[in-house]
């Protein structure tokens, strides 16, 4: 039925396609890019056999991307999104699964797996058929999030909206007790739905279905903590867009969630068949989102709101965290004839609503507040404020953390007939409030950074230097860190601006307690190369060398990292080539 | 005629007391907030019946939960419950999936609304009572045992610092970036680990598949706090004069973080919520070069 449906549609998109190309001779063109590069980590460890950092890319890593747009006349359009790595690096998740030196990939495995992309969109006027993975984003509460290899169309006839997309988004891969382990996934199958009307900057009306399940039999040995999974979701977007800028958002949405599919089915939850049938481990939760505001060119200010009851979840979305209440007020304000820029938001969120003697409540405020008072001086000054309290429950003390943060930055520029400077000072501190449940004894965290920064630019020179120094400070009980900085750095073309050459280098001096310090330099340059026009040669190393003092055991260990990273890009267009 | 009738009253009174099983409940004192995982977990409740000292008639488990005040939350259909039997000489030992069967718990009001919405009850002390009775007439067959618990649904970190979309200045962050997030609540009994991942999205990468795909730059248990100061030790330079990604907003590199929050034995702590591994809700952060943007 599937595959009629698809028929048809491709069908009647190709002779459409011809009807039009009967009447008017189509023009043809390409455009677009294609680029391969290579990437090579290295890491030296010392004394030989020390442990103690670990690698954190692979090896070597060879990517390759293609995304030509092959352009038939002035209504068909066939777009390619090619994106391939030689070497699955899959790490998080239950997604997770591929990791060198376990079992390889089946093909399909290979094809469906989030490191790859393979994708094609052929468009017809409104008519879009979308094949290979697709990171579609229906709604805020509905799916958005994931990736999923299949097929779909995404019709917009007039005013309509008409959306419809089936696929995988996650292969099955069986439990590996390794070493290395491999988590192990179950197949997940995804199909999601849109029907509205939308009449662009006036407003939008749709109804969104997403669905996703998880197949039992597709891992074996199944993973040992993941659940097989099934969700079903639907929802309803409403957002209207006003004269002087005022516009209203709305969304609200429904889940039926099993989390998981082994449990005993029952009648005791109601079903919403043919979608989904309850199990015992189901739930059945709610979900709505809220926004009205007013966008002007000097003055904004929004009103949102979030709710996720407790057992709200959809597949869309699948590190959505549910059970709590959003709201916040946002403004931006510009004045002074422009030399005057507020943006504040004023926000709090309740957390575990769902437990009203565990309910913990977050306060969350920001201001960035930036003033030019004439060429030379600018100032910016930011805070942001945090807090988070939940009640005891069965501890003596309820948890608080509450956290401050200012930060000042004046900045002075001046010039004269060959150069211009700009000299800027920034400083920040920072205080972390923690409260043990226990016994009730805050800790207090500061933190204080200073970074001063000079540019110096040239009127009649090519170079760009520039320089800086910052300290950094961390102070807790049992522990105080203190990082000293200075860096350089330097861009110039060479080779009549056909290379642009730059480099960068960093030292660090840390420091913790009494011991002696750390020692670490960085290292890095890049040579972009435009060897014609449309093709181009990339090229960025960089290095990390970090020596320890005292602090750890092995003393004096250290290591040197190193990435080399080197590409080819060519940019197409036939059209510029006629 | 009435000392016969007595006697024999007394012969049966006294077979019936021996006929009664004997049972053993072990319960957790803080089991998963979510039923359904009670059976995941062999840990959480086990009941022992018998032996049995003589050929039994076949027996239901009655299983009552209730609040300390008495108030019954919840309590076996006994018409749909599964019926066992008792083995002469041999005890029988059962888990949740036995002694809680949800598809055969009836649970009232608050409590079932409760459950269908979230999976859980609200968190709160309750007692779980539980009785053999006899499958013909629902008469007791043995005496009825209780156990209390503490249920509370664990809320995993919520990434405070940096914010979502947050762009961070590349002198400061080249040295060091410091991470915030909420605790987790309630406080588990036993220290969680939090596991803080940073991953780097590169060009062409949508930010969940960066999450998914890539190996992270940054891989961390943290016991006991809930910041961490990353130093990088990354030129946080872009790759090319361009733009390092094409995603970009904003001309630098672009990560995402998330927390998995882990337990004692170094599981994750909430195994049927949200995706199954405790990952916390990431957040995506730039390092901008400031210079360049001005």
């Amino acid at each position: 039925m599937k595959v009629k449906v698809a028929a048809i549609l491709l069908c009647i998109m190709f002779q459409s396609f011809c009807v039009s190309a009967q009447t008017k001779k189509p023009s043809f063109s390409v455009s677009g890019t294609v680029g391969v590069s290579y990437e090579g980590y290295g890491l030296d460890r010392n004394p030989s056999g020390w442990t103690g950092y670990s690698p954190r890319k692979p090896w070597n890593q060879v990517r390759f991307n293609f995304m030509p747009n092959f352009q038939f006349g002035k209504n068909f359009s066939l777009p390619f999104n090619i994106n391939l790595a030689a070497l699955p690096t899959n790490f998080a998740g239950p997604y997770s699964g591929y990791i060198p030196g376990g079992p390889k990939q089946s093909f399909k495995q290979w094809i469906a797996n989030p490191v790859n992309n393979i994708a094609v969109n052929p468009k017809y006027k409104w008519a879009e058929l979308q094949l290979g993975t697709q990171y579609l984003s229906y709604s805020q509460l509905s799916t958005g999030d994931i990736g999923v290899f299949g097929a779909g169309v995404d019709l917009r006839p007039r005013q309509y909206r008409i959306k419809f997309f089936i696929g995988t988004s996650q292969p099955g891969i069986n439990y590996f007790a390794g070493p290395p382990t491999i988590t192990g996934a179950f197949k997940r199958s995804n199909w999601m739905f849109q029907i509205g009307k939308e009449k662009e900057g006036k407003y939008e009306v749709a109804f969104n279905f997403a669905k996703g399940k998880d197949f039992i039999a597709s891992s074996a040995p199944p993973p040992l903590t993941i659940k097989p999974q099934e969700g079903f979701v639907t929802s309803l977007v409403t957002n209207v867009f006003l004269n002087k800028g005022w516009y209203i958002k709305l969304e609200g949405a429904q889940s039926i969630f099993t989390k998981d599919l082994s449990t005993p089915s029952t009648l005791l939850i109601k079903s919403f068949e043919p979608f989904i049938k309850a199990h015992t481990a189901t739930t059945r939760d709610y979900a709505g989102s809220g926004a009205i505001g007013k966008k002007g060119k000097n003055f904004d200010l929004g009103i949102s709101t979030k709710y996720f009851g407790a057992g709200f979840q959809t597949v869309g979305y699948p590190y959505l965290q549910p059970d709590r209440l959003d709201y916040t007020v946002n403004t931006k304000w510009n004045t002074w004839k422009n030399k005057m820029n507020i943006v504040a938001s004023l926000g709090q969120r309740v957390n575990n609503i769902s437990n009203t003697t565990l309910r913990a409540n977050q306060f969350i405020g920001n201001l960035n507040w930036f003033t030019q008072f004439n060429d030379k001086w600018s100032l910016n000054v930011n805070y942001n404020n945090f807090g988070f309290q939940s009640a005891s429950g069965i501890n003596p003390y309820g948890i608080k953390n509450v956290s401050n943060d200012l930060g000042i930055s004046p900045t002075y520029t001046w010039s004269n007939s060959k150069m211009s400077n700009l000299l800027s000072f920034s400083y920040n501190y920072s205080k972390y409030d923690e409260r043990d449940v226990l016994t009730g004894l805050t800790t207090s965290n500061n933190t204080h950074t200073a970074l001063l920064t000079y540019v110096p630019s040239y009127f009649t020179k090519d170079i760009t230097p520039d320089f800086s120094a910052m300290y950094f400070y961390n102070d807790v009980p049992l522990a105080k860190t203190k990082l000293a900085t200075i860096s350089s750095g330097l861009s110039m073309p060479v080779a009549k601006k056909k290379i642009q050459l730059r480099g960068q280098l960093q030292y660090n001096l840390v420091k913790l307690n009494a011991y002696t310090g750390d020692n670490n330099v960085i290292a890095s340059c890049s040579v972009d190369w435009k060897i014609t026009k449309k093709f181009s040669w990339n090229t960025y190393l960089s290095t990390n060398y970090f020596k320890y003092g005292n602090s750890i055991v092995p003393n004096g260990a250290n290591y040197l990292e190193s990435t080399c990273r080197t590409g080819f890009q060519y940019k197409f267009d036939t059209k510029q080539m006629k | 005629m009435k000392q016969l009738i007595t006697i024999i009253y007394f012969v049966f009174a006294t077979l019936q007391l021996t006929a009664q099983l004997n049972v053993n409940l072990s319960l957790s004192g803080r089991p998963p907030a979510a039923l359904t995982e009670w059976s995941n977990r062999k840990d959480v409740l086990t009941l022992i019946i018998g032996p049995a000292q003589a050929q039994l008639a076949d027996v239901k488990i009655k299983t009552t939960i209730k609040t300390l005040d008495g108030t019954v939350a919840g309590s076996t259909n006994l018409n749909t419950a599964k019926t066992y039997t008792p083995q002469q000489g041999a005890s029988t030992i059962l888990n949740a999936l036995d002694v809680l069967p949800l598809e055969n718990i009836v649970f009232t009001g608050k409590y079932q609304s409760a459950l269908i919405r979230s999976g859980k009850l609200p968190a709160d002390n309750y007692m779980l009572c539980v009785q053999l009775l006899r499958a013909t007439d629902f008469a007791p067959a043995s005496a009825e045992v209780c156990k209390t618990f503490y249920l509370a649904a664990y809320q995993l970190p919520i990434l405070t610092q940096p914010t979502n979309e947050q762009e961070l200045n590349s002198r400061l962050a080249q040295t060091a970036i410091t991470f915030r997030w909420t605790p987790v609540v309630p406080s588990s009994p036993t220290p969680v680990t939090y596991r803080i991942r940073v991953f780097e999205i590169l060009e062409h990468q949508h930010d969940v598949q960066a999450l998914r795909s890539n190996q992270p730059l940054l891989d961390k248990n943290i016991v006991g706090t809930t910041q961490f100061i990353w130093q990088p030790q990354i030129s946080m330079m872009p790759y090319t004069n361009a733009d390092s990604t094409q995603n970009n907003k904003v001309n630098g590199k672009k990560f995402i973080w998330t927390i998995q929050t882990l337990d004692s034995q170094g599981q994750p702590l909430n195994q049927t919520d949200g995706n199954g591994e405790s990952l916390s809700e990431p957040k995506v952060f730039y390092v901008t070069d400031k210079k360049t943007k001005e």
